[in-house]
């Protein structure tokens, strides 16, 4: 078989991390997870923000115990240093000029007075793909404005196409606009390494957290560009079936897309009055939408969601089911896929995590590293690696450069 | 600038819908000569060409008689390909396709495992006629495990990998202050679609990354349901940890008061703030104050009281608010250093003036038999400053390189080429084709599929 198992996808490709939050983060993950050899590095004594925010462990409000920061930094080394003094930039500039790969998310003008604009990393490294992801980008109108993840959210749009038309627009509590953003990034990030194979030159790439998630809009901006109309929320009442409807222990989808005919989605859910001809047709569930949604909850409301699901699924429909993070955890097809990996954390214990998204052939993914502890891997990298001597550490730590 | 990081590879397209072809529109913007496997059997077609309702909408409302080259989701997701017109379901179409993966680099695909393993055309397949191929296998549930043989789409599909778990409205509980509602909620229409382009995108260029160096190739098995389930690992974190099963919210946050979304001065009209650290909350009332003295209350004066009290704070906020205009909100708290941005719509994001200042919308040319004229597409959330990337050409016309593909690529005969026309393998006109019917646009407001319409916006 021509694959290979153990030698990771971006082995050799040395990626430099100055995130916090999610969206830097959450990219070096990406790439750390793919197998690249990837340095997370956090401002002495305070770390990542992302260390501040619970949920943690046990609620246990620890800096080693914040589960954002702890699925968003396995399969990665840490290291503690400032940047932006002079000691710690010289110790950032020898790290830069054998990197391939630095992600960063500080806004354009903190990063500039930082000297860790793309300019300046250029000159120390030409090679090295420089990777900023904001929440508008390095350029334009608002380049300089301020954003969370919902306001990042409301400015790309999708918010005002999530949660119904008669309320207002609801977004989603983990953060996706920064989640995506980073996927995003990873993917910009190793584009500009392909192209650097021929070039041997580096780029800056430059992610635009808001307009990333524009792009999830290819329905509601031709709707626009096409014929002048605003699609809105999902419509409250009467509309096709793909909007959550109670069954007896939660929600399911009991969606008629898909090439099965009206009478197998009626036959399933065994109530007499919904195998009924005026149903049969889109423009008939439509048109009769309230009288079928009354109907389909009383069906609906003699199953179960996992085995209404699971008939669903051997019948050819394409129902879904509301699922929370337990059921997830506990899905038999997740972990049959090997999807979860247990992972031992010196101070956060142990717990099963979850693992890549895509399953690749001939590897099984392998969580290799906890998040790092800060400062974890000081010794190995700045003294292994860069040759500082156990002196010039504990120096440095004096300095609270490191 | 004319090079682009893809200008080598070849992609071969048999993707349809959203996902994946959305992946071969990118691959394309990066310059990769991308081959999109059409059908001429319109009962066969992608449904994104086929069907008003996936790949419309049309221009004006108007499907016409060529609606398969009209539709302006299909034209977003489609960019810069060619078109080969290929019924996979022909022995024929299938030697064709082999011989085009043998000069290929890549292949997408989104066909339930069993109809690729009928074809002949899975990953085991087509690795022996090209031994480092990158081919992205794209289903619902995947290639393995007890769920792999059920069907899905992605909206139904988003509930099911949680995202629903963490996104909710908010109501009044029984003993007057806010919980959250249990009623799952959703991003958008298809956000799982999404989430598999991003990590189908990632995925290539890793695979294009590794065969540079090793020479191998990869088969990838994307199943959009794990795929969604990575973007909320967060959440099956604080479950694994913790026993936590949900965090519903509505628009507020755990820490920051106040946080969320709130109403302006016109129909529908909102502005989400965040005010996340004191030194947000002197700024923002600083600005907030001299109309609404209500907001410099004690209850207020620290983060945890702003917390406390959120639900009369919100309220305050809301006033205040509703007396302005999305985008004043967003100048005079941006001005003062506070996250605050409007809540826009495609009308609104056309016009805005960033999105306007970084070239997001691209113009595209369509050629004069569509009826389209010039058109404005989605382009992509990042620049890359050693290229001048750009959407290299429209959607291509239904077979529109069938020649091209046959004949230059695959250095078939004249006669050969009439032979696959004559046979029916290969076509260039719609067999089936029957015009969608047309729902007004002042119907679809009233029968919820859009909330408003406006008959002048093309000159907006």
């Amino acid at each position: 078989m021509q694959t290979d198992t153990r030698e990771g996808i971006l082995e050799g490709v040395r990626v430099l991390e100055l995130g916090s939050g999610v969206s830097a983060p959450f990219c070096s993950k990406l790439l750390a997870d793919y197998g690249a050899d990837v340095v997370k590095i956090e401002p002495p004594f305070v770390g990542d923000t992302s260390r501040r925010f619970g949920p943690f462990v046990g609620d246990d409000p620890h800096p080693d115990k914040s589960i954002p920061f702890l699925y968003l930094n396995t399969n990665k080394r840490g290291i503690s240093l400032d940047v932006g003094c002079m000691s710690g930039r010289a110790v950032f500039n020898l790290l830069l000029r054998t990197a391939d790969v630095l992600i960063e998310n500080y806004p354009p003008t903190q990063a500039q007075a930082l000297a860790f604009d793309y300019q300046t990393t250029t000159e120390i490294n030409p090679a090295l793909v420089h990777t900023s992801i904001t929440p508008f980008g390095h350029s334009g109108a608002y380049r300089d404005f301020e954003a969370t993840d919902i306001v990042a959210c409301a400015v790309s749009g999708l918010m005002y196409h999530s949660g119904d038309s008669d309320r207002e627009p609801l977004r989603n509590a983990l953060g996706q606009s920064f989640y995506v953003a980073g996927a995003n990034a990873a993917a910009a990030t190793l584009a500009a390494l392909f192209q650097r194979l021929t070039t041997g030159q580096g780029q800056h790439v430059d992610v635009s957290v808001a307009e990333c998630l524009t792009c999830h809009l290819v329905q509601a901006v031709p709707y626009y560009s096409y014929m002048g109309a605003i699609k809105g929320r999902r419509a409250v009442r009467g509309s096709g079936f793909e909007e959550l409807l109670p069954a007896r222990d939660g929600y399911v989808v009991p969606s008629v897309q898909g090439s099965q005919p009206w009478t197998v989605v009626a036959d399933l859910i065994g109530l007499d009055a919904l195998n009924d001809e005026r149903f049969a047709s889109g423009a008939g569930r439509i048109e009769h939408g309230e009288e079928l949604k009354r109907l389909l909850s009383d069906g609906l409301a003699q199953w179960d969601r996992k085995p209404l699901f699971q008939a669903s699924g051997e019948r050819r429909l394409v129902f879904g089911m509301a699922q929370d993070a337990g059921d997830l955890l506990d899905c038999p097809h997740l972990r049959e896929r090997n999807f979860f990996v247990e992972v031992e954390h010196s101070v956060a214990g142990r717990a099963d995590y979850p693992g890549l998204g895509p399953k690749i052939s001939g590897s099984e993914f392998e969580i290799c590293r906890p998040a790092p502890l800060l400062g974890e891997h000081n010794r190995e990298i700045l003294g292994d690696e860069l040759s500082y001597t156990q002196e010039s550490l504990v120096g440095l730590r004096a300095l609270a450069v490191i | 600038m004319t090079q682009r990081p893809l200008s080598q590879i070849r992609v071969l397209d048999l993707s349809r819908v959203f996902a994946m072809p959305f992946v071969g529109a990118y691959l394309a913007d990066f310059g990769a000569d991308v081959i999109k496997v059409d059908t001429h059997q319109v009962s066969f077609m992608d449904t994104s060409r086929a069907s008003g309702f996936t790949g419309g909408p049309f221009p004006d409302n108007i499907p016409g008689c060529s609606y398969w080259e009209r539709g302006g989701t299909f034209h977003t997701l489609n960019r810069g390909k060619r078109s080969i017109t290929l019924d996979l379901r022909s022995d024929a179409a299938q030697g064709l396709i082999k011989d085009l993966v043998r000069v290929s680099d890549v292949v997408l695909e989104n066909f339930t495992p069993r109809v690729m393993a009928r074809f002949g055309l899975d990953y085991a397949n087509l690795r022996s006629v090209k031994p480092d191929l990158i081919m992205i296998s794209n289903t619902g549930y995947g290639h393995s495990g007890p769920w792999s043989h059920f069907g899905a789409m992605a909206s139904a599909l988003e509930p099911t990998h949680g995202t629903g778990a963490f996104m909710s409205y908010l109501m009044e509980g029984p003993d007057g202050t806010s919980m959250p509602e249990d009623v799952p909620k959703k991003m958008g229409n298809s956000y799982t679609d999404f989430l598999a382009t991003w990590t189908a995108l990632t995925a290539v260029m890793a695979a294009l990354l590794r065969r540079g160096r090793s020479g191998l190739g990869m088969w990838i098995d994307l199943a959009m349901y794990q795929v969604g389930a990575s973007f909320v690992g967060e959440g099956l974190l604080d479950y694994a940890y913790n026993g936590r099963r949900t965090r519903r919210l509505g628009n507020r946050h755990q820490s920051m008061a106040p946080h969320g979304c709130y109403p302006c001065s016109g129909n529908d009209e909102w502005v989400t703030l965040a005010i996340r650290d004191d030194m947000d909350w002197q700024a923002f009332t600083g600005v907030v104050a001299p109309e609404c003295a209500e907001i410099l209350d004690d209850r207020f004066d620290n983060a945890l009281r702003r917390l406390a009290n959120q639900d009369e704070l919100d309220r305050i906020v809301g006033r205040w608010t509703t007396s302005r205009g999305q985008y004043q909100v967003m100048e005079e708290l941006q001005a003062v250093g506070v996250p605050a941005g409007p809540v826009l719509n495609a009308r609104g994001l056309l016009a805005n003036p960033h999105f306007r200042s970084r070239g997001f919308f691209e113009s595209v040319e369509h050629p004069e038999v569509t009826g389209l004229g010039h058109r404005e597409y989605i382009g992509r959330g990042w620049k890359l400053s050693a290229n001048d990337l750009r959407i290299q050409a429209p959607a291509p016309l239904l077979g529109q390189d069938n020649d091209h593909c046959l004949r230059e690529v695959l250095g078939l005969s004249d006669r050969d080429i009439a032979r696959l026309f004559s046979d029916g393998v290969v076509g260039s006109v719609p067999e089936g084709a029957s015009v969608p019917p047309v729902v007004s646009l002042d119907e679809q407001v009233v029968l919820g599929f859009i909330a408003d319409w406006d008959h002048d916006y093309g000159s907006r």
